[in-house]
């Protein structure tokens, strides 16, 4: 048996670096995990893990040897017109930092889950710039917290209990019971339900409530048609807007409400834009909700390496950015690539139906743990790594700060050591081949 | 047939069963092959077993398990964020690159049909040869 303690979870965006683990045999017992986390832990033993490589043969998926999974995975990416790179979420930066040099060197689209999960985000810091500030800072300041179209407790478990609502801090020697959480949702979500207050405004209508909010900090009553647009009364924004004003550090955590809707960017830039604001009142930071594990990391990785967060395009030879035009989900959609390379990731559940239509067309190569979708429908499947338990890396966590992992046992696999690996030995017969 | 706003969103259990690589398996469809409808409106469709629900277009239809909950208001529906949901979720992005996860006007009627598992619903919309 082996134990190991302070091991990181390489399931959310929180990367929660506290789980300790017992190992012995074909059982794991995890300690601190959440249920996401614990499920993610199991799957090191688990039966229907993905031990070996897996090629296409009329409509079966037939086992199938490392050396042809990773020739037919560089032969798919070497014979595309405009092969797509996808590197999904939990894998570590190292790893996409070997797909983003990939794409340079065959001219190809490169994306990440950052795109459809918190790109419009981005795009939003991009526009308005951004008060921000570390998960520790929150968790030693803060005594107000605004949920905004996010539900942590279903989405990333222990935001709440390490960082957010429950520990004590400064302001909040008690903990829950100095701190006041507001929630912002069209649903009454779990988390709703446990705030203090719940602003239940009409999907798609957050930009219209944060500009009536903006309109009230300058001091002016907004056009009372935003009572019926947004379905929250003026009354009740006055009361959102004290809490907010009246708090000694306040902290503002977007999720996929506000990303995900009519509105997009434009939604998180007035948001960065209502934080500035609030600065002029009292201490306020905002932060993105990251329910995926490393997508902030792709943003890093790629904005260092190349100057832009997601969906870069090299088939100029130097990256190009254009939100909707080289990213993923519109390049699927309108059938403008050729074939598709996905690391860690699942496209086919997670993507519309028109982009998992085309993925069924072109030639696909994915490194998966577990059966789904994306590999039901895939040429190739290569055996994946899991990152933090059988490998060491990096994942930035929801705050952008990076945090380094080390495994507790290494690769079942002679063949490969990780997920970056893989990557580099399929970089190097792509290489071989456009020689 | 009666227009909705689709919201899909995280659920705990499609977190733990997606995770532990259980996307294939039954518990999965029970948990995520399911639409929340606000009890007037559940109503008003005659309290359906199932629900076909359908892109605008009619390009993209899923039948999925229907229940009446609190959580969401009249008008709008809620899916776990999984493949059934993303069947109908709409394609354009705005020009971001995120699809209209939340927020997707649909279609929702009563329907007899069958719901399909992940894996019959991968081999019946998207297999290949199909
Ligand atoms: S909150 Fe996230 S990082 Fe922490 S244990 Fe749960 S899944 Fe893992």
């Amino acid at each position: 048996m082996m134990s190991a303690k302070n091991i990181v979870c390489p399931v959310c965006g929180a990367s929660c670096d506290d789980i300790a683990v017992e190992l012995s045999g074909d059982r794991i017992t995890v300690k601190n995990a959440c249920k996401m986390g614990n499920a993610k832990f199991q799957e090191i033993v688990s039966s229907h893990r993905i031990r070996e490589p897996l090629i296409r043969e009329g409509s079966a998926l037939l086992p199938a040897s490392w050396d042809e999974a990773v020739e037919r995975t560089a032969r798919i990416l070497a014979q595309a017109k405009r092969p797509l790179i996808f590197v999904g979420s939990e894998t570590s930066s190292e790893a996409m930092e070997v797909g983003l040099h990939l794409a340079e060197f065959l001219g190809a689209a490169i994306d990440s889950n950052s795109t459809v999960c918190h790109g419009p985000t981005a795009m939003g810091i991009q526009e308005a710039g951004r008060v921000g500030g570390t998960a520790g800072q929150a968790k030693s300041r803060s005594d107000l917290v605004v949920y905004w179209g996010a539900n942590p407790l279903e989405s990333m478990p222990r935001h709440m209990s390490r960082y957010a609502v429950y520990p004590r801090g400064h302001w909040t020697r008690r903990g829950r019971f100095d701190r006041t959480v507001i929630t912002v949702d069209p649903r009454r979500s779990i988390t709703a339900e446990n705030s203090d207050l719940h602003i239940q405004l009409k999907p798609n209508t957050d930009y219209e409530l944060m500009a009536a909010l903006l309109t009230l900090l300058h001091g002016k009553r907004p056009h009372p048609s935003v009572e019926a647009t947004t379905g929250v009364s003026i009354a009740q924004m006055e009361e959102m807007l004290e809490l907010m004003k009246g708090c000694n550090f306040g902290a503002i955590y977007v999720g996929l409400g506000i990303a995900s809707s009519y509105g997009k960017h434009r939604n998180a830039e007035a948001a960065f834009n209502l934080v500035k604001e609030l600065n002029g009142f009292t201490k306020f930071i905002i932060g993105a909700l990251r329910g995926h594990c490393n997508v902030a990391g792709f943003n890093q990785i790629a904005s260092y390496l190349y100057g832009f967060p997601f969906g870069l395009d090299f088939a100029r030879g130097y990256p190009r950015y254009n939100p909707g035009e080289y990213t993923a989900v519109d390049l699927l959609r309108d059938r403008d690539v050729d074939a598709a390379f996905i690391v860690s990731a699942d496209l086919v559940s997670h993507f519309p139906a028109a982009c998992a239509e085309y993925l069924a067309e072109i030639p696909v190569s994915c490194i998966d743990i577990a059966p789904c979708p994306t590999t039901m429908l895939s040429d190739v499947v290569l055996p994946g790594v899991i990152d933090a338990m059988e490998c060491d890396g990096t994942f930035y966590r929801l705050d952008d700060v990076p945090i380094y992992f080390q495994p507790f046992t290494k690769s079942p696999f002679s063949y490969t050591e990780s997920n970056e690996d893989t990557m580099k030995q399929i970089y190097k017969r792509v290489k071989a081949l456009k020689k | 047939m009666k227009q909705f706003l689709l919201n899909s969103g995280s659920t705990i259990e499609e977190g733990r069963l997606a995770k532990g690589g259980s996307k294939l398996s039954p518990d999965y469809t029970a948990e995520c092959a399911v639409a929340e409808m606000n009890p007037e409106d559940y109503e008003a469709l005659g309290s359906p077993e199932r629900v076909l629900i359908s892109s605008p277009d009619g390009r993209h239809r899923v039948a999925v398990h229907a229940y009446a909950g609190p959580s969401v208001s009249s008008g709008h529906i809620f899916m776990p964020r999984a493949i059934w949901a993303n069947v109908v979720v709409d394609p354009e992005t705005f020009s971001t690159g995120s699809p209209l996860y939340k927020g997707s006007p649909v279609l929702v009627e009563a329907t007899e049909e069958e719901v399909l598992s992940a894996q019959d619903l991968v081999t019946e919309l998207y297999g290949r040869g199909r």
